[in-house]
């Protein structure tokens, strides 16, 4: 099921079937029993993109999917029924927010006609957010390792379970930047760069100097002196002397090793510590015009420091500027390996292919703060199915079952031979296979559809084919929410067909509560306000967690009745507090009762809790700290007068709830606009 | 010497697969040992101002501990039980354990815990020591807490023998009582044990099954009997004993921990009865790993009594006390006095090396060590009797033969000597005296640097109340906003020192403290000859708003947004309240745990 596993994420557009379990689709008919998965990891990235650009071109859809470390960060996370879709979105960004992808999966559908058959190339690409330092670490020491994940345990250990390779996603694995985070890392080098060239001008004759404060650091920088005075003696005397020459000269300690630095002579400077180096530098500074102290990049990203000679000032400032130059190029590149599977996405989205994935607005979400601009090509051919197939798709599995209903759409799989692994169908949970299977069931959906692939040119495009069009753009939020959400409006439905567990909600009429004692359930919790406002009053006690629950009033009075109620008799310490039916809930004094917009205030929160009490009490205690005492103080006070106090507390959810769209800084609207306005974002990056 | 011998002793290393085995060993060598050094792989450390800064208090130290306690997740911990012998040389024999563990839910109650964080530069580094996840993912230990286990107990109910108590007396009803059961029992035996019926058909077989109310237990038959308090149990099973060897009684529990029935189990003969015995024990076994996992290391470290040697304590502690043991109470006082319950004594190096003075400075095990190499003679002989055979050494097990050598030439130092020893010889001190002393180290760990800091050998105390917390300065170097703050107010002319604590915030540390509070006042009153000051963009706080910055847990942005915060919310007049405390100005601070067990 959907609710235990793994996030799936496709980009843009996306067809959506709820909850599949994995079973191999029906009409697998050519398949055969393995699919071949390229595995992708840093070192073939760049060879497999291009591969994955051609297949992608030619294909007619491509199925994707998203290995991710965890569903929801506490059991209240999970998405409910009865929740209102601004709250679900906040749940959903919250997961995405919080957990890594770890792996992505590809599969580019292409269709043959001349076999009548689809063409598959299932590719994982192992992702993971490490390898992420490249400008931070230079620039600000302090921020640079902030990058934290959060892993779900039962997540992971479903991974494990099917033979997830961790080592290799966290050593090999492909990192990415956002395209916020490669302007922000573009901007930070390109503030580096000037400003490097900028004191590399002037710090020969100035730089702040170090004042040798104890006698270690003088003698250091004395016998520093005479090396480098040895070293450039030698190398003055024999002008242009071959390697084996100056690879032979030994010094005193054996601590310079002579090596070709541009076709200039050069030291390595290996085994220093950081303020040894700057000891160093000084030296060179003072002493010798025609040493230069370089610093370069090797391969590794570890930095290589060398003592460059350079006999006159013009060789100097050409050496200068050549590394300049490099460390430019080196950092330009680095920029762009860094942007590593966003290339992918990136592609996806310039393709304009129908993208096929099940489940999960979510992952959308988490693509979205990889790439904000990802979702932008809605308006173009790029189209996602609806969950309207959703309901087709059990009766689709039905009819696969029985072939004699309509033939099974062929899908031939093409594997690379050299470096692909095989595996048995269904024996991997892996992001490449399951992106593999969401695309053969979509096959299979189409032909039920009434989609004729054997009229179909390899160039046509699937979305803008008119019987799909009805489908595309709609997202299903989760599995439970029986609505789904269309793209190209921004607004929810209701899904057609679903089966609701609980009457619709009015969350004008809903109080959260929390608190209570830990014995009590929800059946008791509806009873005993039944007992106080009437049988009937209570529609639903929803509860969230094993400390908090939604309970939803017929009436929208009974809410603030219920409020008020309550703060009565928390104020009034008497027996009739005791006595009092409500006092199975109240007892113990910690039971908090907000409205609904306040839920949705604690669920924006980014406080984790496991337990919605804590995270609850939490978020009240820090923010509303000043103006919920206030509001309780009013609201007491107006009780003792009589008069009803409903405006106050009216007034509290919604300057808490206007404050919150503040907090927020992405909401669900903002998404849709930027899907939009992707041609524009684009545009601007170009 | 010990270095390169020690480089290559790899440490057992234990998985589900060998833990029981492993925990026999452990124990007996815990027997044996004087001390045991713990260290542990965690999959992340605070970063920015979580860390512990040298503006920390002890209580503000102790919640960034609890900060990162509760969410990094430990994916090994190194036990490592030692003997050192003050022979000359001086011998260390030690016997190194890796544990590797996983979150991993066995008992699917959502325990231990449903999510941790992951430090992925932490992770990648980690990956690069060539730290085996799949190893630890698929085959980690999984645990549960002491206060887990018995929420999880009271969840999942398991039949398991009972002792037999000597009953004291017995009333009349009590022997009517046995009486009737015993009767029933008799009855219900008979169609068992007779051999007459041996040979009946499997009808007329579960026919009498069906008659004599008896089910079956595994392939054997058995029988329940209800019973309604602890003191029925005993009764019927003291029935059960005097009617046959051949009987076996199982008190099933009922949800709220009390019995619900008895489970009797007949069996044919006395192997067979051995054999039943043997898998209920086995049975307990199982479920005994599931309900307690790693902990079962944990409460013999505990019971052991042995002093435990570790580096950073602080952080270490907090995550045993949090994962281990139970949650992790709100403040300082109450942690220490509920792990000095489970761990009488703990030994933080990082206090040792402070004992010895160049060493102070010593930003890491590894640094020290060097030194020690450098400077001074102890020649120490190193014995690792248990070789796991396998090339790859980890970093953690690593870690934990470096603290336990650097233990071994402190105390030689020191003259350190175990309490057993003691006697022997006169002017050594007991371990006991360097005992629950921690130093939250504001050292980030991976940087193997074996350099000391240039930092001034001076260590003051400095009041909370000569600190200023200042933001707004936007992205200024040290040097850069002191001479920026000298021209903004007469106050900045006298002598303080600024300290980044991340990239927005600031602390300023003034000699006077007057100077301080009178510009703290000012701050507050918005007063005019802060024009400029303010004009700049720039605000100020005082510890207490820190304090509560700490204290309500406002982990999760930039120091300068949660100060600004919580400082607008406190209300203007923000004095220092008369809850004054002491930092360590300059060094890493340090929490003496007896006087927080005095107080």
């Amino acid at each position: 099921m959907q609710v235990q596993g793994l996030l799936r994420a496709p980009p843009p557009r996306i067809l959506l079937y709820r909850a599949i379990s994995s079973p191999p689709p029906g009409g697998n008919g050519g398949g055969g029993g393995g699919v071949a998965v390229k595995q992708v990891t840093r070192g073939n990235m760049a060879e497999a993109l291009e591969k994955l650009r051609g297949r992608v071109r030619e294909a007619a859809f491509v199925g994707v999917d998203l290995e991710m470390s965890g569903v929801t960060s506490a059991p209240w996370r999970d998405t409910f029924e009865l929740d209102r879709a601004d709250v679900r979105y906040l749940k959903l960004r919250d997961s995405a927010e919080r957990f890594a992808a770890l792996q992505l999966g590809v599969c580019p559908f292409r269709w043959d006609p001349a076999k009548s058959a689809f063409v598959a190339h299932p590719i994982p690409f192992s992702s993971c957010r490490h390898n992420f330092y490249i400008f931070p670490r230079k620039e600000l020491p302090s921020d640079c390792s902030s990058h934290e994940f959060l892993c779900q345990t039962t997540s992971i250990d479903f991974l494990a379970k099917y033979q997830f390779d961790f080592n290799t996603c966290f050593r090999e694995g492909v990192s990415y930047l956002s395209r916020a985070q490669e302007e922000e890392a573009l901007q930070k080098f390109n503030m580096l760069y000037h400003g490097q060239t900028a004191t590399s001008s002037t710090n020969s004759e100035e730089d702040r100097d170090i004042p040798l404060k104890s006698a270690s650091d003088i003698l250091f920088t004395e016998r520093m002196k005479m090396n480098f005075k040895e070293w450039r003696d030698v190398i003055v005397s024999k002008p242009m002397v071959d390697n084996h020459l100056l690879g032979n000269i030994k010094f005193c300690a054996g601590q310079f090793q002579t090596v070709f630095f541009k076709m200039r002579p050069a030291i390595m400077l290996n085994g220093f510590s950081s303020h040894q180096l700057k000891l160093i530098q000084q030296v060179l500074r003072k002493n010798f015009r025609d040493l230069v102290f370089v610093c370069t990049f090797g391969e590794d990203d570890t930095s290589e420091k060398k003592v460059v000679y350079s006999g006159t000032d013009e060789d100097r400032i050409l050496l200068m500027k050549d590394v300049q130059e490099d460390l430019l190029k080196n950092r330009e590149e680095r920029v762009k390996s860094a942007i590593g599977i966003r290339h992918v996405i990136d592609l996806l989205s310039s393709e304009r292919k129908l993208i096929v994935g099940h489940s999960c607005f979510l992952d959308t979400r988490h693509l979205m703060s990889v790439n904000q601009a990802v979702q932008k090509l809605m308006k173009h051919k790029s189209k996602s199915l609806s969950s309207a197939f959703s309901l087709l798709c059990p009766a689709s599995y039905s009819s696969a079952e029985k072939p004699s209903s309509h033939s099974p759409v062929t899908i031939e799989v093409e594997g690379d031979e050299t470096t692909s692994s095989c595996f048995i169908s269904g024996a991997k949970h892996e992001a490449g296979y399951d992106a593999y299977m969401t695309g053969c069931i979509f096959a299979q959906l189409c032909a039920y559809l009434g989609i004729k692939f054997e009229q179909f040119s390899p160039l046509d495009n699937l979305a803008t084919n008119t019987e799909l069009q009805k489908h595309i753009n709609f997202l299903s939020p989760s599995w439970n929410s029986g609505t789904v959400i269309d793209l190209s409006t921004g607004m929810e439905r209701p899904e057609p067909g679903y089966m609701r567990r609980y009457p619709a909600a009015v969350y004008d009429n809903i109080i959260v509560i929390w608190g209570f004692p830990s014995k009590v359930r929800p059946k008791e919790i509806k009873d005993c306000i039944c007992k106080v406002f009437g049988s009937g009053s209570v529609t639903t006690v929803f509860s969230i967690d094993s400390t908090a629950a939604l309970v939803q009033f017929k009436k929208q009075e009974s809410v603030n009745d219920f409020l008020d109620l309550k703060a009565v008799l928390e104020r009034a310490d008497s027996a009739i507090s005791i006595l009092h039916p409500l006092s199975t809930i109240l007892e113990g004094g910690q039971t908090r009762a907000v409205k609904y917009d306040t839920y949705r205030d604690i669920c924006s929160s980014s406080e984790s809790k496991s337990l919605f009490a804590d995270q609850a009490e939490a978020v009240c205690a820090t923010l509303k700290n000043q103006l919920k005492e206030n509001v309780d103080d009013n609201l007491i006070s107006g009780v003792l007068d009589g008069v009803a106090l409903a405006s106050v507390t009216e007034g509290d959810g919604i300057i808490s709830g206007s404050n919150n769209q503040d907090v927020a800084d992405v909401t669900c609207h903002d998404i849709l606009d930027a899907l939009h306005d992707g041609k524009a974002l684009l545009g601007r990056r170009m | 010497m010990a270095a390169p011998r020690a480089a290559v002793a790899s440490a057992k290393q234990v998985t589900r697969q060998n833990f029981a085995e492993a925990v026999r060993e452990l124990g007996a060598h815990l027997e044996a040992c004087d001390y045991v050094a713990v260290a542990a792989q965690k999959t992340g450390a605070p970063t920015g101002w979580r860390r512990a800064l040298p503006v920390d208090t002890a209580e503000t130290a102790y919640l960034k501990a609890k900060l990162a306690a509760e969410s990094f997740q430990p994916l090994q911990i190194a036990v490592c039980p030692f003997r050192l012998r003050s022979s000359s040389p001086s011998t260390l024999v030690a016997y190194p354990y890796n544990f590797h563990l996983f979150p991993r839910d066995e008992l699917q109650l959502g325990m231990p815990s449903y999510s941790f964080s992951c430090q992925s530069s932490y992770l990648s580094t980690m990956a690069n020591d060539g730290f085996d996840f799949n190893m630890c993912i698929y085959d980690g230990i999984s645990y549960l807490s002491r206060v887990q286990e018995s929420l999880a107990r009271q969840k999942i109910f398991t039949p398991r023998p009972q002792q037999l108590l000597p009953s004291p007396s017995t009333s009349v009803s009590d022997s009517v009582f046995v009486n009737r059961i015993k009767s029933k029992i008799l009855h219900w035996r008979k169609g068992y044990a007779d051999p007459s019926k041996k040979d009946d058909g499997t009808l007329v077989s579960s026919l009498s099954r069906l008659i004599l109310g008896g089910e079956t237990y595994g392939s054997r038959p058995s029988m329940s009997i209800d019973v309604c308090s602890d003191r029925q149990v005993q009764l019927v099973l003291e029935a059960v004993n005097h009617i046959s060897d051949d009987l076996v009684s199982l008190v099933v529990p009922h949800k709220a921990g009390a019995a619900r029935s008895v489970r009797v189990i007949f069996t044919n003969s006395k192997e067979d009865k051995n054999l039943l015995l043997m898998d209920i024990q086995k049975l307990e076994d199982e479920q005994n790993f599931k309900f307690r996992g790693f902990r079962e290391v944990i409460d013999l470290l505990s019971s052991s009594q042995k002093p435990i040697i570790s580096y950073n304590c602080l952080n270490d502690m907090t995550m045993l006390h949090t994962k281990f043991i139970a949650p992790l109470p709100p403040n300082l006082h109450e942690f220490m006095c509920s792990l000095k319950m489970v761990f009488s004594n703990v030994v933080d190096i990082n206090h040792l090396l402070r004992q010895i003075g160049p060493l102070r400075k010593a930003k890491n095990i590894q640094a020290a060590l060097s030194y020690l190499q450098r400077q001074y003679f102890v020649p120490i002989e190193i014995e690792i009797p248990q070789q796991d055979g396998t090339s790859s050494v980890t970093k953690n097990e690593q870690n934990v033969l470096r603290i336990t050598k650097l233990f071994a030439k402190l105390s030689n130092l020191l003259k350190i000597s175990p309490e057993c020893q003691l006697q022997s010889r006169e002017q050594c001190t007991a371990v006991e005296e360097y005992c629950n002393i921690f130093y939250p180290s504001c050292v980030v760990e991976g940087s193997y640097d074996a350099n000391f800091a240039i930092e001034s050998d001076t260590t003051e105390t400095v009041s909370t109340d000569n600190i200023i917390f200042l933001w707004g300065f936007r992205e200024k170097s040290v040097k850069e906003l002191k001479s920026y703050l000298i021209g903004l107010h007469q106050a900045f002319s006298e002598d303080f020192e600024v300290k980044l604590l991340d990239k927005t915030c600031s602390a300023l540390i003034f000699r006077d403290s007057n100077t301080a509070t009178q510009l703290l006042k000012e701050i507050n009153s918005e007063g005019p000859s802060l024009n400029r000051f303010f004009s700049e963009g720039l605000k100020a706080a005082g510890f207490e708003v820190y304090r509560k910055v700490c204290r309500l847990g406002l982990w999760d942005s930039d120091l300068a947004e949660v100060l600004e915060d919580v400082s607008s919310e406190l209300g203007v007049p923000t004095l220092p309240e008369c809850s004054t405390s002491q930092i360590y100005w300059n060094s890493a601070l340090m929490l003496d745990l007896k006087e927080y067990l005095e107080c």
